[in-house]
């Protein structure tokens, strides 16, 4: 736009003086009506010898201005077009980082939201699957996020300790995780958007032997699904 | 899969050779009495067949893998071979070149003999069975294959003395599935009942659990996590073919064939809860067998299939149950200890093996299907699960954990006779023994 402005501005000066030039000859002729119409005629045919003419001072003169005009025209342009090369330049890095700022402010948001969805593990006793209080505490605590962010799932693993029979841990588990779904459901955390999986005593938490590592492996597990773009 | 069944190209042929005289159709010994005592039997080395061809090193394969096989039955005392008085030199290993003296005087009852022969790959031999006390020949064979199927040779003509002495065969054509659980994964692998031949079933790299033969043998049922879910799949072990038959939303685990092969009891929490329901292995159609809202796992079918034993907590702790096989009729089996899961209904029908809690541990149990006391068979520290019988109900199989190591064992049905089937640095679970495979 603003280039072809220049070429407008341009083209009118260009204008603007061969104009003036030829309506210098027409006064001319219109005061030398008649016998000067040979010498305008004249003129006319002599009008390429008078360009070429070097000793043709104005001419040349007049044709240098021209050449001179041209070549700042074009020295304008080429810096105009360099200062908005930059200027473009600087908007699209702009535009770059404002997208990445937006795209970094887009993750820490989610972040804060995964943050604000994470429920942490529940545990049980040995061989129950009733919800303790304090497990009942952080589901209350838990619930009202999935109320806010509603496209969000949520998947809850249930896990046993590593005594009794790999089936019967596999039907415990899966008791835990549902009672905590229940509850979820309860607390009005839409059913379809729980899914429920046992993984019995098959994947514990700590490795070890003893109640510590037991009491840490009885437990519910909270898996967040944000919603699939 | 079925590595016991003789390959076309082996071509291992049987031939009765001898006759098998007056023991023929007559058992000895009742096995199952309580007064049984192990049979005292002599293994001597086996002989080359034509002369100027010895062979120690087959010689003692032969005698060895006999006596280590028949040790694994649990039916035979072998006699050290270091108290025979025999030249093995001048002994025969016919009726006629046999001092029959010289076995029973070292309190042999029974005497093996066998010969071999080999011809470039070719692999012929022979065995004999002897009544040292009655001085005659009780049952021998010849086979031929290749040479390396002296192994098979030896659990075929083991499969014939048990045969004559019990009136049942062995069980050296059946294998023992289990769980071998690595790091991030658990795999469904099958070993031979001597504990050779271990073959991993499955490769999923993921839990996989709770293996289950067919009737027949043919078929591996089994819940896997490999799509997500815990879901049933079906193993074709013929063919290799993986068939997925139970994908219910939550847990899908199988439980007890029919005997037909069609129906499979399962195990599904898709109405909310764990259920125990029969699904035809075919079209997928269920047939809900339990209704409660406490925990129903683990059903097993009594050999008539007209009842369930299976686990329920309705009670407020896991304990043993019996139904009708239409869900009717749930009589309360167990009620010593506070954990009891597991059942395995015998082959014979009488009686159920589980596992319950004791002092903390874990030790395998079995009681009568119809109720009473329970007894108990393992008594060491550590956790003992998931009992499996033997096809002949004459053994037990079962995991044991402790100390950071697992193993799977095997018992006789009274728990003497414990051996190790299996043990490496992964952990084994959860045994199931498959039927004959041939």
């Amino acid at each position: 736009m603003k280039r072809s402005f220049v070429w407008f501005g341009l083209m009118a000066l260009v204008l603007s003086l061969s104009v003036s030039w030829m309506t210098g000859c027409a006064k001319k002729a219109t005061l030398q009506e008649g016998a000067v119409v040979t010498q305008e005629q004249k003129a006319v045919a002599q009008a390429p010898a008078v360009v070429a003419a070097p000793d043709d001072s104005a001419a040349r003169e007049r044709a240098l201005r021209e050449q001179a005009l041209r070549e700042q025209a074009l020295r304008d342009q080429a810096a105009r077009e360099a200062a908005e090369k930059a200027a473009r330049e600087a908007a699209e890095k702009a535009a770059k980082e404002a997208a990445d700022r937006a795209k970094r402010e887009a993750k820490e948001k989610a972040a804060a939201i995964l943050r604000e969805l994470q429920i942490a593990d529940i545990n049980f006793d040995f061989d129950k699957y009733n919800l303790k209080p304090e497990a009942q505490e952080i589901l209350k605590n838990g619930a009202p996020a999935y109320l806010k962010y509603r496209d969000y799932k949520l998947v809850i693993e249930g896990h046993c300790d590593e005594r009794g029979t790999a089936e019967y841990n596999l039907a415990l588990g899966d008791k835990r995780a549902t009672e905590a779904a229940k509850y979820l459901s309860d607390l009005g955390v839409d059913k379809e958007r729980i899914k429920t999986i046992s993984y019995g005593k098959e994947m514990p938490l700590d490795q070890g032997h003893d109640e510590a590592a037991w009491a840490k492996n009885r437990r519910a597990h909270f898996v967040i699904f944000p919603p699939v773009k | 899969m079925h590595n016991l069944k003789p390959p076309a190209v082996l071509a291992l042929l049987l031939l009765l050779l001898f006759s098998a005289g007056p023991a023929c159709g007559k058992v000895y010994i009742d096995i199952d009495s309580p007064s049984f005592q192990q049979f005292p039997i002599a293994v001597a080395d086996f002989k080359p067949l034509q002369p100027f061809s010895e062979n120690e090193k087959l010689s003692l394969l032969f005698s060895d893998t006999l006596s280590r096989d028949l040790a694994l039955t649990g039916y035979f005392h072998l006699l050290d071979r270091k108290a025979f008085l025999e030249d093995p030199k001048q002994a025969g290993i016919t009726s006629e070149g046999i001092r029959f003296e010289d076995w029973t005087v070292i309190g042999a009852e029974y005497l093996v003999k066998g010969g071999f022969q080999t011809d470039g790959r070719e692999l012929v031999a022979e065995f004999r069975l002897f009544d040292v006390v009655r001085g005659e020949l009780v049952v021998g064979k010849r086979y031929a294959g290749k040479s390396g199927d002296h192994n098979r040779m030896v659990m075929q003509f083991v499969n014939e003395i048990l045969l004559v002495l019990t009136g049942e065969t062995g069980l050296f054509d059946t294998r023992i599935a289990f769980v071998r659980k690595g790091a991030a994964s658990a795999e469904i692998h099958t070993i031979n009942f001597d504990g050779s031949d271990l073959r991993r079933v499955t490769n999923y790299n993921a839990l996989t659990l709770s293996p289950r033969w067919s009737p027949d043998g043919r078929f591996l049922a089994f819940t896997s996590y490999k799509e997500g879910n815990p879901d049933i799949y079906l193993r074709d072990l013929e063919s290799g073919s993986t068939r997925k038959i139970g994908f219910y939303p939550g847990l899908n685990l199988p439980g007890s064939w029919s005997r037909d092969g069609k129906r499979l009891l399962v195990t599904l929490s898709r109405d909310g809860n764990q259920e125990i329901y029969d699904m035809n292995v075919e079209n997928g159609l269920l047939l809900r067998l339990t209704r409660d809202f406490s925990i129903d796992v683990s059903p097993v079918r009594s050999p008539d299939e007209r009842r369930i034993a299976f686990v329920s907590n309705r009670s407020g702790s896991p304990q043993i149950y019996i139904m009708d096989a239409d869900g009717a009729n749930v009589q309360r089996l167990t009620y010593l200890g506070n954990y009891n899961t597991s059942p395995a209904w015998s082959p014979k029908g009488k009686k159920i093996a589980y596992e319950g809690s004791v002092n903390g541990g874990f030790q395998i149990f079995v009681i009568d299907a119809e109720g009473g006391d329970p007894q108990q068979l393992t008594f060491k520290v550590g956790d003992h699960e998931s009992p499996s019988w033997s096809p002949d109900g004459r053994y037990l199989a079962y995991s044991v954990r402790g100390y950071g190591r697992s193993r799977i064992e095997i018992m006789n049905a009274g728990g003497q006779g414990v051996r190790v089937l299996h043990e490496d640095k992964e952990t084994s679970q959860s045994p199931f023994w498959s039927p004959h495979l041939r």
